[in-house]
């Protein structure tokens, strides 16, 4: 039952998965000592408002709304952990073969689809890199596919739509994040006669625990000791683990964020 | 990275990354110790984009490409989230003679002490990924489910497989004499019934027995399909004598019933094994030898050759528990006097089993040949105890022991 012991945690059901993954976790928590309940949220923005009030004790948060939490608390947040997986991820350029693209240069004068507005590997931050490469984005036509708003590209159905286009010869380039164009080729579907990898971004981080600035110290400590015990090899943590994406729990990094804090910058959408 | 370090070279000429270059490259991860080296050739460029991407979701170390002319060389180090590398001795199996027997096999691959409940099904000897649920296998110990012999045993039983419908000369049965016809029916009905329970009762075990022993399970199967079998011939040649099936008696009932609620395996195959199947044999030399004619011996041969390796199987496992296990005498001996117990007050032989095979050994219902019948039977009681006896010490229990325990088995035969 709640108490004022029990660390409430904010999630996005951006999948049904989602409640089967944090009653699984939860589960795990109690067995560890530590009380833990979770409440879920439609959308990220709604998540990071019921943080910042205080009413959920800490959110399980995209990069996009990790970087606003860092803001809106000028620092004063605290991040407790992430997913192996979050580290070092890259956004790819795909093309169309056959539509004259040797460099990201030639995309200007083209098509290029793109994933949600606020997908970070689809859409903010490989629009971030190639304009650092030089790309002028204004003589570039954006085929953009703005699906799930608000589960910042959890879902990756922006990912497929983009990959699609490009199957299709609707779109001459795109851009999706490194996991769903190696699990897609994995997979067996990507037909690498119409379409092929261009090119990769630098690396960035994704998601991140973010704890309320006032958050308990002794809750922290109990969270990230509950959370880092969670082991690959338990059959039991493997289910849940395989289900969110990672294979361990990896301590927080803040400087996987400084190109999407920059990118939101110049973008002037913060 | 320097080149020495490399452990493996995989050439994957111009594949990428989703065109197949998978199939080359994670085999050769595999015969990788975690932390060991994998140089992949490429002549795709796709592969420099797509290679370390693989590598972050692998959670394999992407460590870096040289090129020499057109050819990429990358190298990777394996992470420790893939499946184990392990060593096996398999390179030495070979067939003898153009045979591969499941005994040639186990020497290859040995039963292990104990098995792992995580590994399920997995067959012995593969490579388990960590993680798995585990499973609700009890019979997890080689000392308590696996005698050494099983694989021979297994081996025996393929080979000693027969067909009910062509390989009785069933179109030699001629129509019997009233008290004979009676009598045969009746006994081939007792023997169905039992035999029916020979076969559920060892299927009660199968799911329990963890598959690292998996011959275990594969010879309990062929016992199934003895079984099977012998309902079959034992009800056709029932039928065969056109006056309907025999009576099923409440002692012969109540005796199976004690049978199938033995939850222990070893002691299962004690009582049904070792005592009942092997007082089975002798009931079944009496048949063949009274058999009225000669499909009624063939079967009841066949039957007795299928009972003999079941019995054998019993006395593996007892004795391999026992050499074990030097409590395992005082349980099994408490599983016959608890079976003995339920079964007090129920009667002997059961009548009608008696009567018929006294009639079947008198061959008519002549007052003179129904004394030798009668002396007959006498007999058979008196060989089925001392049989008992024998294959008793034979498992490992001293004369007295032996001598109580036969005396306590169901007057059911089985």
């Amino acid at each position: 039952m709640p108490n004022n012991k029990t660390i409430l945690l904010g999630a996005v059901a951006y999948d049904p998965k989602v409640v089967t993954i944090w009653e699984g976790i939860r589960e795990h928590f109690q067995e560890q000592g530590v009380p833990m309940d979770f409440a879920l949220f439609s959308n990220y923005e709604r998540q990071v408002e019921e943080l910042l009030k205080g009413h959920i004790d800490l959110a399980w948060n995209t990069p996009l709304a990790h970087v606003r939490v860092r803001q809106r608390t000028s620092g004063a947040s605290r991040s407790l952990g992430m997913r192996d997986s979050d580290r070092d991820f890259r956004a790819k350029v795909i093309v169309r073969r056959g539509r004259d693209i040797k460099s990201v240069k030639d995309i200007e004068g083209k098509t290029l689809a793109v994933g949600s507005a606020d997908s970070t590997q689809a859409r903010i931050l490989p629009l971030y890199f190639l304009a650092k490469e030089g790309v002028d984005l204004d003589k570039v036509n954006l085929l953009p596919f703005d699906t799930d708003l608000g589960k910042h590209g959890d879902t990756g159905t922006s990912e497929i739509d983009v990959l699609k286009a490009l199957h299709e010869g609707r779109a001459d380039a795109g851009t999706v994040g490194d996991l769903i164009w190696v699990n897609e080729q994995a997979a067996g579907h990507v037909d690498a006669t119409k379409i092929e990898v261009l090119w990769t971004t630098p690396g960035f981080d994704h998601c991140m625990f973010d704890a309320h600035p006032a958050l308990e110290p002794e809750k922290i400590e109990a969270f990230k000791r509950a959370l880092f015990a969670m082991k690959w090899d338990n059959p039991r943590h493997r289910r849940l683990l395989e289900l969110e994406g990672l294979r361990e729990w990896l301590p927080p990094r803040e400087e996987g964020y400084h190109s999407l804090q920059e990118a939101l910058r110049q973008q002037g959408s913060e | 990275m320097s080149a020495e370090l490399a452990v493996i070279a995989v050439d994957c000429g111009d594949l990428q990354l989703g065109g197949g270059l998978l199939a080359l490259l994670r085999p050769a991860l595999n015969e990788l110790e975690p932390g060991g080296m994998l140089a992949v050739l490429s002549r795709a460029t796709s592969v420099r984009e797509d290679l370390a991407s693989w590598c972050r979701t692998e959670r394999h170390e992407y460590l870096g490409v040289e090129t020499i002319g057109n050819l990429d060389r990358h190298l990777i180090a394996r992470g420790e989230f893939s499946v184990a590398n392990q060593t096996s001795n398999e390179s030495q199996l070979k067939p003898r003679e153009g045979k591969l027997t499941a005994s040639d096999v186990l020497d290859v691959a040995p039963l292990p002490p104990t098995a792992d409940p995580f590994s399920g099904f997995a067959p012995r000897g593969a490579r388990v990924e960590p993680g798995g649920p585990a499973y609700p296998f009890t019979l997890n110990e080689r000392d308590h489910a696996a005698p050494p012999e099983i694989a021979k045993l297994y081996d025996q039983a393929v080979s000693g497989q027969w067909d009910g419908t062509r390989d009785i000369p069933w179109d030699e049965v001629k129509p019997l004499p009233f008290p004979l016809a009676h009598a045969l029916a009746q006994v081939m009905t007792f023997l169905a019934e039992n035999e029916l329970s020979a076969l559920y009762v060892p299927a009660r075990f199968i799911p329990r027995i963890h598959p690292a022993y998996a011959e275990v399970a594969m010879f309990l199967a062929s016992q199934l399909a003895d079984e099977a079998r012998h309902i079959d011939v034992f009800l056709k040649r029932a039928r065969l004598c056109g006056v309907g099936l025999g009576t099923s008696s409440v002692t012969t009932s109540r005796s199976l019933l004690s049978l199938m609620q033995t939850e222990d395996f070893t002691e299962s195959s004690f009582l049904l094994s070792v005592l009942g199947e092997g007082t089975f044999l002798d009931l079944l030399s009496f048949i063949e030898r009274y058999a009225p004619d000669e499909p009624t011996a063939e079967l009841t041969r066949r039957a007795k050759n299928d009972e003999s390796r079941h019995v054998h199987f019993g006395l593996a496992h007892v004795r391999y528990g026992l050499a074990n296990d030097p409590k395992l005498y005082g349980r099994l001996e408490a599983a016959v006097r608890r079976r003995a117990a339920a079964l007090h007050g129920v009667g002997g032989v059961p009548a009608p089993v008696q009567d018929a095979l006294t009639i079947l050994a008198a061959g008519s219902a002549e007052p003179e040949a129904v004394a030798r019948g009668h002396e007959a039977f006498r007999e058979l009681l008196d060989t089925m105890h001392a049989s008992r006896i024998r294959r008793l010490q034979h498992a490992g229990f001293t004369s007295e022991q032996a001598e109580t325990i036969s005396e306590l088995h169901t007057s059911n035969f089985m």
